[in-house]
């Protein structure tokens, strides 16, 4: 029968792997010792002389110790979430761009506003069953600030602030650019007798372009006394920031701060109820804001988290006209970004840190 | 090789030899192939063999086994349907031996019980598509309800002139357009449910098609009621105000439904209903499914429906029936929920509620997941001759044999 002289032949060859492995160990200090494998070839059916040769090979072992470590290059994984500071630049500009945009815009709107007595305001379900509360909008403004200033603080102490910073740009600058073309292409009549709005200033452009100075400098929040214009209606830009901050603060902090997302939560629907029982804004307007802003954020970040959605052809919701600019940002982001803090500002190393850097070579290439 | 059955006892000693068993070697010196397959284990029990076997003989009938296995596999090498070939078992003295083993092979098929695969990755499930088709008539049965409720709201147009608006002002009205934009629509749905009839997976396109249209409409709703815009041009004639009459806005309603809420139907004269607007919905959401679910090569077909959809929706706005702001939101709105569901039910990973996965976050999540939950994978756009009785020319029935049925 064939088998038996087959496994002889397999049983060789595998002798002479173990050979060839044994030189291989010695390389580094001994270079191949090609005597072993000449050996091993001629007389495949001897083991004992191979066995001889193998021996001076394997005293070695015992001299391993102080051989350099085997390096296996392993393709060096790329930094899996690279900060790219320049692109939350773009983003910052991008966003920057937008506000002042709407701020312009809000100034051109105004002067379309048909006044109160020609244009009555509109019927709303919630004014009818809710009157006006006065200082109910500041409630909402300070709601808002307390926001912004806790996400700021949050984001400071984000490890990876420039990604997740460069994110917060982008949408905010989008749904500022949406609430641009809203005001503009229809102009809605004040929603209350109350409002009190600028006189108009019709072609006189040295008077507009301080408003708008004032707009921004102000913040549009009506509590600095900047938002004296009328007309940005659909949509509400305070519902926008309410709800946009509290879905960041959520979003990236640890999941075990459940009061801390509770509290913010409760912030952010006070806020936005507050804008309606002032009567400052339609219920369509808030109602449209929360729809624009969660859906945004979920479609961004949807796509930005799972891998597979961005190079997959069935994805459609890359159709969506930022697609271009979304793939610019997070392509080189590889993984969802993790929930990690570091302190904001660095210390010199030197100052804090007992420089123990002499590890063994293994550990140093292993850093590498 | 040889066949065993036509062993000599010389090759049977040899491959006694061959094995390791040269301790038969004395006892089976006469043995030809013929004999050796039929030692049982009888045979070792007994004298003089039991003697010289040291296992009861269990090594040596397991080389037997296997050579019967060979010789088996010699004898079937034409296949079973022509029976056990009885080579060479004629010729072996004992006759019973014969009658034995052409009846142990019978002529019939054994059948081997394969695990059915599981379930059709598309399976059609039509009750699933009832309970779509029965929400989105609800959905358009509550739009009529608010559309006469809305009505009653609607400021006069003396005292709420129509709202400034952009596209008014560079456009001036064209008393036909609305009509050419209801009929476009009329087309594109006509074309979407033609389309629709000859899909193969009916079931599951209408399912998501009663389901996004319902919930457009849901929204619809929600928006129109409440905030109410007034009406966007003096030209409006809006039907008298019905303050608490409930027959007569029954019989509106019912007027609306027939008319499937067009104007060109004389169905719709109420007001109101501005944000958003419904017949931008239809235009563009009749248009995705076509796209969606044609053939890629039909790109001419594609590009006359997304021809009609756009001018419908510029002749909403030329007719001044609309504001634009209500085709904006009533565009992006059926583009984000269209593009949306889609993605979800093609993308496997997010089918499942989990943290990364914030498209799970929406309301109707849940109920997508009942639509969506057993189609595995993109719905291949294929297409079938909708009627089940199909004319004898198409049909080519050809009878296989038993093996097939």
């Amino acid at each position: 029968m064939d088998s038996p002289k087959l496994l002889r032949e397999v049983d060789s060859v595998d002798t002479q792997l173990d050979v060839h492995m044994e030189a291989e160990h010695s390389t580094l200090s001994n270079g191949f010792t090609r005597t072993v494998i000449a050996s091993a070839v001629n007389d495949h059916g001897n083991c004992n002389q191979t066995k001889q040769s193998t021996l001076p090979n394997g005293l070695r072992k015992g001299t391993r110790k102080q051989q350099d470590y085997i390096k296996i290059s392993v393709p060096e994984p790329k930094n899996r979430l690279p900060l790219e500071w320049w692109k939350t630049g773009i983003a910052f500009v991008y966003a920057l761009f937008n506000l002042v945009l709407t701020t312009v815009m809000i100034t051109v709107v105004h002067e379309r506003v048909p006044s109160k007595d020609a244009s009555p305001p509109l019927p709303d379900k919630f004014f009818d069953y809710i009157d006006r509360v006065e200082w109910a909008f500041s409630v909402s403004e300070i709601n808002g600030m307390v926001l912004v200033g806790l996400w700021f603080c949050q984001w400071l102490f984000l490890r990876y602030k420039s990604i997740v910073g460069r994110r917060f740009f982008f949408i905010m600058g989008t749904l500022y650019l949406y609430r641009c073309i809203t005001i503009y292409i229809t102009t809605l009549p004040v929603p209350g007798l109350h409002m009190k709005c600028a006189p108009k200033l019709y072609g006189d452009s040295q008077a507009k372009l301080q408003r708008i100075l004032r707009l921004i400098s102000g913040g549009g929040l009506s509590i600095t006394g900047s938002h004296i214009m009328c007309g940005d209606l659909l949509y509400s830009g305070h519902t926008v920031m309410l709800t946009l901050t509290y879905l960041f603060i959520k979003e990236y902090s640890p999941c075990r701060f459940w009061w801390y997302h509770i509290c913010c939560w409760l912030l952010s629907a006070v806020g936005v109820l507050c804008i309606l029982v002032a009567h400052e804004h339609y219920s369509v307007d808030v109602v449209i804001a929360y729809f624009i802003t969660t859906r945004l954020f979920w479609w961004y970040h949807t796509m930005a988290n799972i891998q597979t959605l961005k190079s997959s052809p069935h994805n459609y919701l890359s159709r969506s006209w930022w697609n271009p600019v979304f793939r610019f940002f997070e392509k080189n982001v590889q993984t969802q970004v993790p929930c990690a803090y570091s302190w904001p500002i660095t210390w010199p190393p030197s100052c804090l840190k007992t420089s123990c850097k002499s590890y063994s070579m293994v550990q140093s290439a292993r850093r590498q | 090789m040889k066949k065993v059955a036509y062993w000599s006892p010389k090759e049977v000693s040899s491959w006694l030899v061959e094995e390791g068993m040269q301790e038969y070697l004395e006892s089976f010196q006469n043995l030809n192939g013929q004999a050796l397959l039929q030692l049982t284990e009888d045979d070792l029990k007994k004298n003089p063999l039991s003697k010289i076997t040291s296992d009861s003989g269990r090594h040596l009938l397991d080389k037997i086994e296997t050579l019967k296995i060979e010789h088996h596999i010699e004898v079937h090498k034409n296949g079973h349907a022509n029976g056990h070939l009885s080579i060479g078992i004629n010729e072996g003295s004992n006759k019973n031996k014969r009658n034995g083993i052409p009846n142990g092979f019978r002529k019939e098929v054994v059948q081997i019980p394969m695990p059915q695969p599981e379930r059709s990755p598309f399976p059609l499930e039509w009750g699933k598509t009832l309970v779509a088709f029965i929400y989105a008539l609800s959905c358009f049965l509550l739009t009529t309800i608010m559309i006469s409720v809305v009505h009653e709201r609607v400021p006069p147009k003396e005292e709420t002139p129509p709202l400034p608006d952009k596209f008014f002002d560079f456009f001036d009205r064209v008393e036909w357009a609305f009509s050419i934009c209801e009929v476009i629509g009329m087309i594109l749905v006509i074309l979407w449910f033609v389309q629709w009839i000859f899909l193969k997976y009916k079931s599951i396109i209408g399912r998501r098609f009663f389901f996004i249209v319902g919930t457009l409409y849901l929204y619809r709703c929600i928006t129109m009621y409440i905030t109410t815009l007034p009406v966007p041009g003096i030209h409006f004639k809006c039907s008298p105000k019905l303050f608490g009459n409930w027959e007569a806005q029954m019989r509106r309603i019912m007027k609306m439904i027939a008319g499937g809420g067009l104007s060109i139907t004389g169905s719709h004269t109420m007001c109101g209903d501005y944000l958003y607007s419904g017949h931008t919905v239809m235009l563009t959401l009749t248009y995705l499914f076509i796209k969606e679910y044609s053939p890629r090569r039909f790109w001419y077909y594609h590009w006359v429906c997304w021809l009609l959809s756009v001018v419908g929706v510029f002749c909403i706005l030329l007719a001044h029936d609309h504001y634009t702001v209500d085709v904006v939101v009533a565009y992006f709105i059926t583009t984000r929920l269209f593009w949306w569901y889609h993605t979800m039910a093609n993308q496997q990973v997010l089918k499942e509620a989990s943290q990364t996965n914030f498209s799970s976050r929406v309301w109707w999540f849940r109920a997508f997941k009942y639509f969506e939950q057993n189609v595995q994978g993109i719905v291949p756009r294929n297409y079938q001759w909708p009627f089940p009785c199909r004319p004898s020319f198409i049909s080519r029935q050809v009878k296989y044999n038993r093996i097939d049925t």
